[in-house]
């Protein structure tokens, strides 16, 4: 006899009389389960999420299912960091693993698979014990994570403890089952389920037997009722009850129904004209898919790792903010779903939710949405509440007022005149694109350009190189307006539509085809988000263009910079518009230049501070965002700093003189290396 | 021998046995707050099932020490 057939002989007592009513029961329990969870899911989650506005993220399913896929299944977000990251995959796997078996075995009893007993019971057996072991192996590293190594990230709720307690209990009782009947039929007497059950015939070793059959068919009834029932109402808890563990479901949906926008894109404001109120007041005002967003959130916390605000101990934390919405959702929802629509009265985000402080901090880096493992969405909520402070409530700093008002007044963020614009060009030879023949390109100087000292240097590099590669281009010279990206970021959407528009006309207007910018914010803006309002463009970032002129030769970089340079990625340019590899080729290009990388850099690179329209706000709270920053240069004995962000630029040379390390380090725009190197 | 393996037999029994009733109590708890019931009731809550631990305590004990039956190793 095999020991398949002799571990079932000793088993069709357990089968016939304890496995097989239990499983009968838990199977006609669990449909009843299924039929609760379905109705907590349309009460507690969907009819929440559909107090928000309509929004289409139903397009290109099979773009949305890949991903989701791909995401669930090999944790494409997670990798990013090894331990969470294989603690997590662990668990899931494991997971996965168990309930295979399980449902192999579940089902196998009552449609008679195991009666003559077939092979298939012996894989199912392997498969969840493996997968058990895989959930103890990352269940230890995660209790030990949270509860002995307590990274700040991390926020431990009962909930979270008395989940990892009842996983070991039903993991500890399953084994347990297992272990007793193997031990019933003598362990030694079937030596192969070592192979099989390797967990349970381990344990098997250290049961007592009783000493008659009814008392040890007793005893395993006993046992599997401790399992199963516990089992039962564990599924019980997590489907019904708001526990952490729902992300099982939340983000999968989460994901499947991203954006597949580039990141950092907003959306304009639907209905512009005709619209009563503008932004975000309170939570129904959001769209269904960013209260889908609170729901899906996990509280991991790598958004708040990477937040340059909350790094510099500013009161922003997105993961904060995104948990304290939730319990807005959570606590507002059900209320206004219970009133009549006429007579709703809404809690108001702002203050009690959501702190000013808190919201202007966000420098709209997106490093939070890059870290997210679900995809949240955190700019667009932030720039909703900000559209609705601006545009309705008109309630900001004062250098914010400032701002706003010298771009409506001159159209540039310093309230510089309109007609200073092209100061800068004086014996340049600049000439104006309307007045060049068969222009090829034009050169988007913008604000910074045109007006700040530092950044003029720049704008006078590129001049020089566009020259020296005798390219046909041209500016708009004082018909060029802010691109509106300030604007925009800080929440007066209908300013960015009035100075895009403007600008938009111009260069139809002029016959623009092409656009070369110095600034990733007007690149970023004119590239993505002047379509919404029908300004569509050829545009190209300075590095890009630069990188074309040095490899088709017509750019020759021949003098030396011995110096050590690090490369800082711009937000608007990396993390946006994945353009990370052009301006390290022009670094590599240039003769005597030894590139280091900063520990963040490519898509983990730390912001300047200057986004989210921070560049005209002063930074009264923790450290400097740029300070931080030009320590991590520091870090790694850069003499120099790379940037190609006029942003970027103004912050670190601040930096720099700030730290006091103006004698040893530098700054510069790679327009202006490529120009020393030439 | 016997006499030495039984209470411990009955003592891991008891453990597991409570492990399963406070995991069963406390997401009893956390339910029922989920499910909007007052916060102020959270303390009755725990006296109540801490009251309902011990007697199931009380009565794991003496049951198995009543029927769990003699071992033979």
């Amino acid at each position: 006899m095999d020991s398949l057939n002799r571990f079932w002989t000793g088993q069709e007592v357990y089968i016939t009389k304890i496995f097989l009513p239990i499983i009968i029961g838990f199977l006609i329990l669990f449909i009843g389960l299924l039929a609760i969870f379905a109705l907590s899911f349309w009460r507690q989650h969907y009819r929440l999420w559909h107090l928000g506005k309509e929004e289409n993220r139903s397009d290109h399913g099979a773009t949305r299912l890949k991903t989701l896929l791909a995401v669930t299944f090999s944790h494409l977000r997670f990798w990013k960091e090894l331990y969470p990251s294989t603690m997590h995959f662990l668990i899931f796997w494991g997971v996965i693993l168990i309930f295979m078996g399980k449902i192999v075995r579940l089902f196998s009893y009552p449609v008679g698979l195991t009666n003559p007993p077939q092979n298939i019971f012996k894989y199912a057996s392997c498969v969840s014990e493996i997968g058990g072991l895989l959930v103890i192996v990352g269940g230890c590293l995660a209790v030990y994570r949270r509860y002995v190594v307590k990274p700040p990230r991390l926020e431990t709720k009962p909930t979270n403890t008395l989940i990892y307690f009842w996983g070991a209990v039903l993991l500890m009782t399953g084994y347990f089952v297992k272990g007793y009947r193997i031990a019933l039929i003598g362990g030694s007497a079937v030596p192969d389920w070592l192979s099989w059950a390797p967990v349970s015939y381990l344990i098997s070793r250290f049961f007592l037997i009783l000493p008659t059959q009814p008392l040890n068919e007793l005893l395993v009834w006993h046992r599997v009722l401790i399992h199963a029932l516990p089992a039962f109402l564990f599924f019980a808890y997590v489907f019904i009850t708001r526990t952490p563990l729902q992300h099982f479901f939340l983000s999968p949906i989460n994901v499947f129904f991203r954006s597949l926008r580039l990141k950092g894109i907003l959306a304009p404001i639907p209905n512009f004209e005709e619209a009563e109120t503008f932004g975000v007041r309170e939570i129904s005002e959001y769209t269904w898919k960013q209260l889908l967003d609170l729901e899906a959130c996990t509280n991991c916390g790598r958004c708040q790792d990477v937040c340059p605000a909350h790094l510099t101990q500013k009161p922003l934390s997105p993961r904060r903010m995104t948990q304290n919405l939730k319990n807005h959702l959570w606590r507002e929802g059900p209320k206004l779903l219970s009133a009549p629509p006429d007579q709703r009265q809404p809690e108001a985000i702002m203050e009690k939710t959501v702190g000013e402080d808190e919201l202007w901090a966000c420098t709209n880096c997106m490093a939070c949405e890059e870290a997210c493992p679900v995809y949240i969405e955190q700019i667009s909520r932030n720039i909703d509440l900000r559209r609705y402070l601006v545009l309705v409530e008109t309630k900001y700093s004062s250098d914010i007022r400032l701002t706003l008002k010298n771009l409506e007044k001159s159209n540039n963020p310093w309230g510089m005149a309109r007609g200073l614009r092209t100061e800068w060009t004086k014996d340049l030879g600049v000439k104006i694109f309307s007045e060049v023949t068969d222009p090829e390109i034009l050169f988007w100087v913008g604000c910074c350009g045109s007006y700040d000292a530092r950044n003029q240097k720049v704008a006078t590099s590129m001049v020089k190189i566009l020259q020296a590669s005798g390219i046909r281009f041209g500016i708009l010279g004082n018909e060029e307006g802010c691109c509106g990206d300030p604007a925009r970021r800080i929440g007066n959407e209908y300013l960015f539509q009035m100075t895009a528009e403007a600008n938009i006309e111009i260069m139809k207007g002029c016959g623009v085809k092409k656009i070369l910018t110095l600034c990733p914010h007007c690149f970023h803006t004119l590239k993505n988000e002047y379509p919404q309002l029908g300004g569509k463009f050829q545009v190209i970032h300075h590095t890009q263009f630069l990188t074309e002129l040095i490899s088709s030769g017509k750019l020759k970089l021949t003098k030396p910079i011995n110096k050590v340079i690090t490369y800082h990625d711009s937000c608007y340019l990396g993390r946006a518009n994945q353009i990370f590899d052009a301006p390290r080729k022009i670094l590599k290009s240039i003769p005597g230049l030894k590139l280091i990388e900063m520990e963040r850099h490519h898509n983990r690179s730390f912001c300047c501070g200057a986004g989210g329209g921070r560049m005209w706000m002063e930074e009264h709270i923790g450290t400097r965002i740029n300070q931080m920053r030009t320590d991590q240069a520091i870090e790694v004995k850069a003499e120099l700093i790379g940037t190609a962000c006029p942003y970027c630029l103004t912050m670190l040379f601040d930096g720099i003189k700030e730290k006091g390390e103006a004698e040893t380090m530098a700054a510069f725009d790679l327009s202006e290396l490529v120009e020393q190197s030439m | 021998m016997e006499g030495f393996f039984r209470p411990i037999a009955i003592v891991v029994e008891v453990v597991i046995l409570m492990a399963v009733i406070y995991s069963l109590f406390l997401g009893v708890k956390f339910s029922v707050l989920d499910f909007g019931l007052e916060e102020k009731y959270k303390s009755f809550i725990c006296w109540v099932f801490m009251i309902m631990g011990c007697l199931a305590l009380v009565f794991f004990i003496a049951h198995l020490i009543t029927f769990y039956p003699r071992l033979s190793v």
